[in-house]
């Protein structure tokens, strides 16, 4: 019985010897590497990002009429029509697997860049690897304002910051208050208490004192409460104009139906990230409604851009459902890599670099509201990535602000809580 | 016996010979990163034996420690600009006295008691750590990229330092295995785990080695928080205060063989790549699979070999005779 | 202002009678037979998903489905005990430790695999909504929860008080050797207890599901408090466990609402830690 045993444990290390140590495969495909949290706490929001990303190389890879970079030809058609090939690694939502993955990506499964990685800590640790490697690193789905404030070279962020989603609340309720005359003068910060939650909070302290806002509550919290009574509580006794609430999937609904069941109904609630999930609405459902929410992408845009409903079919086609706010931000990195390297000419870290500061996307070639995707010459952040709100209603989301690219007006304030 | 001994003597040192020359047979940042965390684990596997296998306290709040080290010698270089090297020795000296502190009320405490008792203080120092502005809070702490030199503990172009540093810490926390397990201090832990009553019947002072106990592992273990802050060059409460990371020494340390010096190494060597390799062959799936294994392993190894791979060893070297 | 204080102390009882009938399972196997199972977070997810399945394939209202949820649980009790505990019952206390750990990391992630990460809630139960008794409100599922987590609470008393098998279990968790001496078959009294005690947690899993959300890791913060409230009770006082629920479920809420709510678990875990200090039976125990 302990001989078997010891030797499965031998077989298990020579498993691991080969595996560890083993050379990567030939190279007749252009590597892409992606880290995402694909299981652990945040594996719906990874996998969802999954989803974007995998649309997007089919896109690239097949031949499809879309105003999209690389969508008319197959492949890549300035290199000799070769074709993306994601390889895609699990954070589990740890920053330690995140450098890890991203070494082993580069150095092992030889990408020529990295994308990912949703969660700004894993983001940060990955691309601190990509950058001592001198790789790119393209992040489509991290906010935290950090990202683009060390300097790197090889960094590259399309999407916006928590900074500009934050002040893009406060602007709006500046306009709310111009279209409507309401008074509106108080604020409650409630967010979770993690890396990102944090800055988040950091952020609308910054613009609530710029906007002259009352913050009357600050509620950093624990993910994953078992139950927010105290937290709900804490409002209601403060009874502020607005809510502004930073939040994961898992406490946005908690938090939706703890609000509902002690009645906390503010005037409005400004709300991001787990508020945009397919999961939030598919659990909530009308309980969700009237949530604005912080977004760069909405699928009624299609009313201006043609284009976004012709991708959202492809989507739901594919996967059986609507494209969501997260998986279209991951949906923008592959373009911008695969971009990259054709107008590059080649996958060399190098000149696929430079490709990329040189990056000029228009607006018209973009499923997100922008103005197209060129990057700072020294923070290599995107210059036009600007935030819109959407808005839930009748369990769908409608873009509402800035107004004039609003689809339908914002129900404001806030009706209440049906029965 | 003497055979026995030496067999274990020149394995030992086949193993160190083998885990020298490692890094340059595997030159990819990947195996060598796996073998770091094996170096790291297994050190904090040596340490919670300390504790744990030799004097009875079954730990499961060593991250608390992990988390008291990186957190400490991170801010001391941030903000003071503390070279990492004094940070180290500062911060094994506070999550020792932290230890002392909580071991002391808790001294009486056995077992499962001591168990849970230990999940509180981690997840308390977890929420204290998360809400304290001063190191950061929720959002962490990112490490300065100096450049690299042995001095600032700091190394982009190669992982070999990194790699060797660990080996050496390693073989200092088993070194101190060593010394525990074979000197009198040892069989005073021992004494303890048996029972309280007897080991007071014997004169020797509980609370007190105990404390001693905690202390060591404490201190060790945050010399292994230092040490990841310095590679990973960021840390917030979500990476290094969490209670698997906890649960994982425990395993580890039980896997390999609680009790013996080599056991937390030879846990380490097995479940640390086991974890690392599950997770890039089929973690990407999203579909658990790789834990589900880990925690098949768990139940068959706490089921039918409970002693460990050394207990497997030591048993089979018994037979053989 | 005291009438959100008045709402908070409900809403603090209204979760910590759940709490309460969470810790009552994980006593008694404690009690019983030595072992904490790691894992009863786990068993609340699975019955909390045997509960949405019911009611998603079958229409079966949770309200109905607590008797088959509490049947399964109780079975799988069973079988873990048969085929997993039951075996470590002689290994060393680490071993005793760490075998629950690994089901439960299983149990989360079989769960993962079977039926995805994605978030579950049943959408129309029977009783839903908000009743308001002058100003404060109450969930309707919450208070139904509530009821229910006494009137089992009872019925487990009384079983174990009245009845002979009852009355083996709290033999057995007194004295053990005394108990094989006077007769018992002590083994079968484990099988029973740690059935029991997982049926427990798959009837407070029934209740949950009519208000909670349901996802493989949702055992995690439910399982966690439960350890701190056993022990403050007392390991194996049922009577302890009940009356800890209570109180953590009250000390949390109310806590977090008068302080800070983001300290609201390590009040709980500080609490435990000085109740254990202070007198280390815990409340009630022995």
């Amino acid at each position: 019985m302990g001989t078997k045993r010891l030797f499965a444990v031998y077989l298990g290390l020579a498993l691991l010897l080969c595996l560890v140590g083993s050379s990567s495969a030939q190279q007749r495909v252009v590597k892409i590497g992606a880290i995402y949290p694909l299981t652990g706490n945040l594996a719906t929001t990874g996998l969802d990002c999954k989803r974007g990303v995998e649309m997007a190389v089919e896109i690239i890879n097949g031949k499809y009429d879309l105003s999209l970079p690389l969508a008319k030809t197959e492949g890549l058609p300035d290199l000799g029509g070769a074709k993306i090939e994601v390889i895609f690694g699990d954070s589990k939502g740890d920053p330690r697997n995140g450098m890890a993955e991203a070494e082993r990506l580069v150095t092992q499964e030889k990408v020529v860049a990295v994308i990912g990685a949703y969660q700004s800590a894993v983001t940060k640790t990955a691309s601190q690897a990509t950058e001592r490697l001198k790789i790119p690193f393209v992040n489509s789905d991290s906010t935290s304002p950090t990202l683009t404030e060390r300097g790197f070279k090889y960094f590259f962020r399309p999407e916006c910051t928590d900074t500009i989603f934050a002040r893009n609340q406060f602007e709006f309720l500046q306009d709310i208050k111009k279209k409507t005359g309401m008074k509106l003068e108080s604020v409650a910060l409630l967010y979770e208490n993690t890396e990102w939650g944090a800055n988040v909070g950091k952020e609308e302290q910054k613009y609530a004192k710029e906007f002259q806002y009352k913050i009357l509550e600050d509620i950093p919290y624990s993910q994953n409460a078992t139950d927010v009574s105290s937290e709900v509580g804490k409002l209601i006794k403060a009874k502020p104009d607005v809510l502004l609430h930073a939040s994961y999937i898992t406490d946005a609904i908690l938090y939706t139906k703890t609000f509902k069941e002690l009645g906390f109904a503010p005037k409005g609630l400004l709300t991001m990230a787990g508020y945009l999930e397919p999961d939030y609405l598919k659990t909530v459902k009308a309980d969700g409604n009237y949530m604005v929410v912080r977004s760069t992408f909405a699928l009624d845009l299609a009313k201006r851009k043609p284009l976004v409903a012709q991708v959202n079919d492809l989507f739901k086609k594919k996967f059986g459902m609507d494209m969501s706010g997260n998986a279209a931000r991951s949906f923008t990195a592959p373009f911008v890599v695969a971009e990259a390297i054709n107008r590059a000419k080649s996958t060399d870290p190098e000149p696929l670099t430079k490709a990329l500061t040189e990056t000029n996307i228009p607006g018209d070639q973009i499923i997100n509201p922008w103005k197209g995707i060129k990057f700072d010459p020294k923070t290599h952040q995107n210059i036009y990535a600007t935030g819109i709100l959407v808005q839930t209603q009748n369990e769908q989301y409608f873009t509402v602000w800035p107004f004039d690219m609003a689809s339908k007006d914002v129900i404001w304030p806030f009706p209440g809580w049906k029965k | 016996m003497g055979i026995f001994k030496w067999k274990q003597v020149f394995l030992g040192i086949t193993a160190l010979i083998l885990l020298i020359f490692f890094p340059l047979a595997f030159p990819k940042p990947f195996p060598q990163h796996v073998m770091i965390l094996v170096f790291m684990f297994g050190m904090m596997g040596a340490a919670w034996n300390i504790m744990g296998g030799y004097a009875g306290m079954f730990s499961f709040g060593q991250v608390a420690f992990f988390g008291i080290g990186a957190y400490t010698s991170s801010f001391l270089l941030i903000t003071y600009q503390v070279n990492p090297w004094v940070g180290l020795i500062i911060g094994g000296l506070i999550a020792a006295l932290v230890g002392a502190a909580i071991g002391y009320p808790c001294s009486n405490l056995r077992g499962h008691y001591f168990a849970i008792a230990s999940i509180a203080f981690g997840e308390i120092v977890r929420t204290l750590f998360t809400n304290w502005k001063l190191i950061g809070a929720a959002e962490g702490l990112t490490l300065p990229m100096l450049d690299e030199s042995v001095q600032n503990f700091i190394f982009h172009s190669s992982k070999l330092p990194y790699y060797y540093i660990m080996l050496v810490f390693l073989l200092l926390s088993l070194l101190v295995c060593y010394f525990v397990a074979t000197s009198k201090m040892g069989y005073y832990f021992r004494a303890i785990k048996e029972s309280h009553d007897v080991a007071k019947g014997l004169g020797i002072n509980v609370v007190w080695y105990r404390l001693v106990a905690i202390m060591i592992s404490a201190f060790l273990t945050a010399m292994a928080g230092t040490f990841y802050a310095q590679y990973i060059l960021y840390l917030d409460p979500d990476s290094v205060l969490v209670l698997p990371i906890s649960v994982q020494i425990v395993l580890i340390s039980m896997l390999g063989g609680a009790g013996s010096v080599l056991g937390p190494v030879i846990g380490a060597v097995i479940l640390m790549p086991i974890s690392e390799v599950t997770r890039v062959m089929l973690g990407h799936k999203g579909t658990g699979i790789d834990m589900l294994i880990y925690g098949a392993l768990i139940t068959f190894i706490s089921v039918y070999q409970p002693k460990g791979v050394w207990g497997l060893f030591t048993g089979m070297v018994k037979r053989s005779k | 202002m005291p009438e959100q204080l008045g709402q908070q102390i409900v809403n603090g009882l209204l979760i910590g009678f759940i709490y309460s009938l969470i810790a009552i399972g994980l006593t008694l196997i404690w009690g019983v037979m030595n072992i904490v199972n790691f894992a009863h977070g786990d068993f609340l997810m699975l019955s909390m998903f045997a509960s949405f399945w019911l009611y998603t394939l079958y229409g079966l209202d949770p309200l109905f489905s607590i008797p088959i949820c509490t049947a399964l649980l109780f079975v799988l009790g069973l079988l873990i005990y048969r085929f997993i505990v039951s075996k470590v019952m002689k290994g060393p206390m680490l071993a005793q430790l760490v075998v629950t750990f690994g089901v439960s990391i299983f149990l989360a992630n079989l769960a993962v695999f079977l039926w995805t990460p994605d978030f579950r809630l049943i959408e129309k139960p029977l009783l839903s909504g908000t009743w308001a008794i002058g100003e404060i409100k109450v969930s309707v599922p919450k208070f139904v929860a509530t009821i229910g987590s006494v009137i089992v609470s009872l019925f487990v008393f009384l079983f174990l008080k009245k009845t002979k098998t009852g009355k083996a279990i709290l033999a057995t968790e007194m004295d053990r050797e005394a108990a094989l001496l006077m007769g018992i078959n002590t083994d079968r009294i484990n099988s029973i207890s740690f059935g029991l005690g997982a049926a427990l947690v798959g009837v407070a899993g029934a209740f949950l599901s009519t208000y909670y959300y349901i996802y493989p890791q949702v055992g995690g913060t439910f399982g966690l408090i439960a350890f701190s409230i056993v022990a403050l009770g007392g390991f194996g006082s049922i009577e302890g466990a009940f009356i800890a629920g209570i109180i953590v479920g009250v000390a949390q809420t109310l806590g977090g609402f008068v302080f800070d709510p983001a300290y609201k678990y390590a009040m709980v875990f500080l609490i435990y830690l000085i109740v254990v200090w202070i007198r280390p039976q815990g409340l009630l125990g022995w």
